[in-house]
């Protein structure tokens, strides 16, 4: 039932639902493909300018980069070619005071070399074969000497003395914070033309200083990392990384050197990156920049506020089209429901004129077809009833020929017996009551001529059949000059003679006519045989039509009576076998100037 | 229909009111911390050596904490002359942004730092009483009358000796007790001869040696003024520089010339003394497998100097205020801990054998303690028994000045200089540079 109900009340709601659905799916789609294309484009702008921007500021970290690179080899070399230096790690054996001697010298050799490196927090020691060896700064390199000569930097400079290496010293890394990284430049001490090594350099940079020739360029999600040839991060903004090895980025900066790329997209763990290298070759370490894309672009691209935006243009513009589809459709669902209340006869349904201008159009079109209709309706009646009464008239105009010979016959009678009296009087009845019916033309009449007629069609009765059927009068005085329709009571009057009393010898019948209210009622009472009232056949049918009058039976005048008066007006007949007849007619009390008037 | 636009109009506003909000609480967010207006503050200290001064200032944030836990301290470590150069360029530039609030300076220099800058020092006589420290510090920590910093370590001075290498060469830790240089030097060469291994390490551009030398016997480069220098006629610092000689001509000393060099000496067991301040405990101690072959002896004095006692100091160094904002939190945090509180002192004597100069410290129970690294001595008390003795010179402003040219000068009385004429020509030199 409630299903039912609903499916009902959603069978209204169809052109809505679909109305809505509709532009909320369109709405939707086009949100969605416009935060999708934007973010697509953006992204894709973003993404050129950052490799370009991110190309320049590659070409810049090399540049700063090479500019201390040039410092230290400077430096080196000048170290190189210092007597003092060579001296002091070539010597073997030294008094106490050579020693002091040579050791003070290098010192202030040292130092002087160290100015050229003056803009860069650089430490640098330098060991010498024979053991001696000197540092200008040792706070935060070497941890100590131990192993130096064996340690894996040593071993590689004395591999290639000529080349400036750089590493990353392992033993000051903690893993984690990795805040005392140390990143060290050697290089090896030689002869010039022997080629023979005597010494080892170092240049000791913190790691932390180093990073400075990039740091400023580096943000979230955009790196920049150094790998030595086997793949180990020498220096990072990214510490924890620092010292670990990362074979995959390794290659990816093969590639872009191999392909002469600037820079390449690739999946690196499990993320989109743009990566871009370029190889220092001074430093013979790649210089890689990885830029997290999603990282990036949420700096750059606030996609949440974007998101939120759409989202509430979306909402928003949802709660306009449902406030007016709903309007729109709510009228023409109105509409529907108005028109579809109009059921079979019944078109006094009007509309009621609201909404948009289209629908109220339509209401008032419908509401001019239901006037007109109605209107229609009410001729078809007017007309049909017109025909009717014209009928109902005409049969009321009708004398009955069986009537006339009739009486003529029984006017010959008498005047055969003689009777000249009651031969005139009954012609003179005949003609009176042919006079009312047929000569006059109004249909209605007064209640005192009917009682003329109804007295003259009596006479005429009992003339022919004699006098033992007694007709009284009971006639309310003011109601003589109320109009009633002509001949209404006579066919009662006919009844009740021919059928009322089979059987018996002699019977009354009394008409009365009083007023009540504002009805006339005029009732016909005989105390004849009467019969049991058949509901389905509701006035008796007369077989012998010889002795009617006009051609107006009963069964017309309840007809008639409605027709002119309207329902509530029209015959009641009460009878039950044994108790007589008794039959009621009520006619609204109506003065006829007209009829005063003949 | 405007109704509607209105509403959509407004609801807009809303929005970009609600982004653009969002965006001004973030930088909001941001800016706060930077601010110094909160309860919480945050203050940079600037020292040297990890071990030692940077260790006892973790263990003074860890006191400090316990009493006020909205005091951020900051640990910056540096060299020494990185700290100073920081120092200066800072202070001249006038520009206190890059300036920390506590900075620690050698007591050599303070009084450089104190009277070139006085403005940019913040006076504690408030905070701190200067009677509760030793005496010697007063004079390098205060100027004009006004205490400005917080005495911390002493550096009173001991001799290192391995005693195992001394058995070895026949001598026991009493034969080195109350000894002269010249003795010393016979027991060094001694030592190289049945061991191999040298007596001490000397860098030739530290004359620390020297300075204790002349401490020791109450004189310094300086007269008691602290400004004019004192070098020709200074008959302790001839003396020193003689012995000084005799004690490189022995053949006894490893030449080093870097920091490294000098703790690793000792710590790969190359020297079998170290005549230094008390603050090497620490690095010496590092070294766990040598424990109980150390022990300390009364540094030795001057033979020819007669007022030449067995106590000196070297280096030693005190907590500077600067005068930037967050000074008085600052000074607070050093009262609460290095200032006035005896009970820190115990652990730092106990944890890094750190030796403060506040004189209640030296009461506590952790200075009697026996140190088992050194055989059992009470190395503290014996330290704390040699600061009474130490005596109190005016190191002045120009300390480290002088100390560059007597490098240059001894490296030529080294190579055969006449020792008058080097002392002349520092002479000469020191008077015209320090005017």
């Amino acid at each position: 039932m409630r299903l039912k109900r609903i499916a009902e009340k959603l069978k209204y709601h169809n052109l809505f639902i679909k109305m809505f659905s509709i532009t909320l799916v369109s709405i939707i789609t086009v949100a969605v493909l416009t935060w999708f294309v934007m973010i697509r484009i953006s992204e894709q702008v973003f993404m050129d300018t950052f490799s370009i921007t991110n190309g320049k500021i590659m070409t810049q970290i090399q540049t700063s980069a090479e500019a201390m690179n040039y410092a230290v080899s400077m430096t080196a070399s000048n170290a190189n070619i210092s007597g003092e230096i060579k001296r002091f790690l070539t010597r073997g054996q030294f008094t106490t005071i050579e020693a002091l001697s040579s050791h003070y010298k290098v010192t202030q050799e040292m130092k002087r070399l160290q100015s050229t490196l003056a803009s860069y927090p650089i430490a640098m020691v330098v060991i010498g074969n024979n053991g001696n060896r000197h540092a200008t700064d040792t706070t935060f390199w070497p941890p100590t000497y131990k192993g130096l000569n064996e340690h894996f930097i040593t071993e590689q400079t004395i591999q290639s003395p000529r080349k400036l290496h750089y590493h990353i010293d392992m033993s000051t890394l903690d893993g984690q914070q990795n805040e005392q990284a140390v990143i060290v430049a050697s290089k090896a001490m030689y002869e010039q033309l022997s080629g023979e090594i005597y010494g080892v350099l170092y240049f000791a940079i913190k790691e932390a200083e180093f990073k400075k020739n990039y740091s400023g360029f580096t943000s979230e999600g955009n790196d920049v990392l150094l790998l030595n040839r086997s793949g180990i991060v020498v220096s990072s903004n990214v510490t924890s990384k620092l010292g670990t090895t990362e074979q995959e980025l390794l290659d990816y900066a093969k590639q872009i050197e191999q392909q002469g790329e600037k820079y390449i997209n690739v999946d690196w763990q499990g993320k989109q990156y743009l990566i871009l290298s370029t190889y220092l070759p001074t430093y013979d370490l790649y210089l890689v920049n990885t830029i997290d894309k999603r990282v990036a672009l949420s700096q750059m691209l606030d996609v949440k506020t974007l998101t939120l935006i759409i989202a509430a243009i979306v909402f928003i513009s949802l709660i306009i089209v449902f406030i007016v589809s709903r309007r729109i459709t709510r009228s023409l669902t109105l509409l529907a429901r108005q028109m579809s209340r109009v059921t079979k006869r019944n078109f006094g349904n009007y509309i009621v004129v609201s909404g948009s201008n289209e629908i109220k159009e339509v209401g008032k079109a419908y509401n001019l077809m239901l006037d007109e209709l109605n209107e229609y309706i009410a001729e078809l009646l007017k007309s049909q009833k017109e025909q009717r009464n014209a009928e109902l008239s005409a049969l009321q105009m009708q004398i009955n020929p069986h009537f006339l010979y009739n009486t003529l016959a029984s006017v010959k009678i008498l005047v055969q017996q003689g009777n000249k009296d009651k031969a005139t009087a009954t012609i003179n009845a005949l003609i009176e009551l042919l006079q009312n019916t047929i000569g006059n033309a109004s249909e209605m009449i007064t209640v005192k001529q009917e009682l003329v007629n109804l007295k003259n069609y009596v006479f005429i009765n009992h003339v022919r059949y004699g006098e033992q059927i007694k007709v009284n009068y009971f006639i309310d005085e003011q109601c003589y000059d109320f109009a009633i329709p002509k001949l209404i009571i006579q066919p009662f009057i006919e009844n009740a003679f021919f059928h009322a009393f089979r059987g018996q010898a002699d019977g009354y019948i009394y008409v009365m006519i009083s007023r009540e209210g504002s009805n006339l009622v005029c009732e016909i009472v005989d105390d004849g045989v009467g019969f049991d009232m058949d509901w389905n056949e509701s006035m008796p049918a007369s077989k012998n039509s010889s002795h009617f009058f006009s051609g107006i039976g009963i069964r017309n005048v309840n007809d008639r009576l409605e027709l002119l008066y309207g329902e509530g007006y029209g015959v009641q007949i009460h009878s039950s076998k044994g108790e007589g007849t008794r039959i009621k007619l009520l006619i609204p009390v109506s003065v006829s100037k007209e009829i005063t008037k003949t | 229909m405007k109704k509607l636009l209105t509403v959509l109009l407004a609801s807009f506003m809303l929005l970009t009111a609600c982004s653009s909000n969002t965006n001004n609480a973030n930088q909001g967010e941001g800016n706060t911390p930077s601010g110094s207006n909160g309860s919480k503050q945050e203050i940079t200290v600037w020292a040297w050596d990890k071990v030692f001064n940077i260790g006892a200032m973790e263990f003074a944030k860890k006191v400090y904490a316990e009493k006020n836990a909205d005091l951020t301290v900051n640990l910056v470590e540096n060299a020494q002359n990185d700290i100073i150069q920081r120092l200066n360029a800072g202070l001249n530039s006038g520009t206190t942004k890059s300036l920390p609030n506590i900075v620690l300076i050698e007591d050599y220099r303070a009084q450089s730092f104190l009277q070139a800058y006085p403005d940019a020092f913040f006076a504690l006589d408030e905070f701190i009483n200067p009677s509760d420290f030793a005496d010697y510090k007063i004079g390098p920590t205060s100027f004009n009358g006004k205490q400005y910093g917080v005495p911390f370590d002493s550096g009173v001075a001991g001799l290192y000796v391995r005693t195992d290498y001394l058995q070895e060469a026949g001598y026991s830790v009493d034969d080195l007790q109350d000894i002269t240089w010249d003795q010393y030097i016979e027991i060094g060469k001694a030592v190289k001869e049945k061991t191999g291994h040298d007596m001490l390490t000397q860098d030739p551009n530290d004359l620390g040696l020297i300075r204790m030398m002349i401490q020791s016997a109450g004189s310094w480069y300086l007269k008691e003024d602290g400004k004019t220098p004192y070098l020709k006629d200074n008959a302790a610092l001839a003396d020193a520089l003689e012995t000084y000689k005799k004690l490189m001509d022995a053949g006894i000393v490893k030449v080093i010339s870097d920091w490294s060099q000098f703790v690793g000496a000792f710590n790969s067991g190359d020297v079998a003394s170290i005549p230094t301040g008390n603050w090497i405990t620490a690095s010496v101690k590092a070294e766990a497998e040598q424990s109980g072959k150390w022990a300390i002896v009364p540094l030795p004095t001057l033979a020819n100097t007669e007022s030449s006692v067995h106590a000196s100091n070297l280096g030693g160094s005190s907590w500077y205020v600067l005068n930037v904002d967050g000074k008085e939190a600052a000074a607070e945090f050093l009262k609460e801990t290095f200032g006035s509180n005896a009970d820190f002192y115990q652990t730092l004597v106990t944890e890094i054998g750190a030796i403060g100069t506040l004189k209640a410290a030296a009461e506590g129970e952790a200075y009697s303690a026996p140190d088992e690294f050194f055989g059992g001595q009470t190395t503290i008390s014996d330290f704390a028994s040699w600061t009474e003795q130490i005596p109190n010179v005016n190191y002045g402003m120009h300390t480290y000045a002088i100390e560059d040219i007597m490098v240059v000068e001894v490296q030529n009385y080294m190579n055969g200089a006449d020792l008058q004429t080097v002392l002349g020509n520092a002479q000469t030199q020191a008077e015209s540079q320090i005017r």
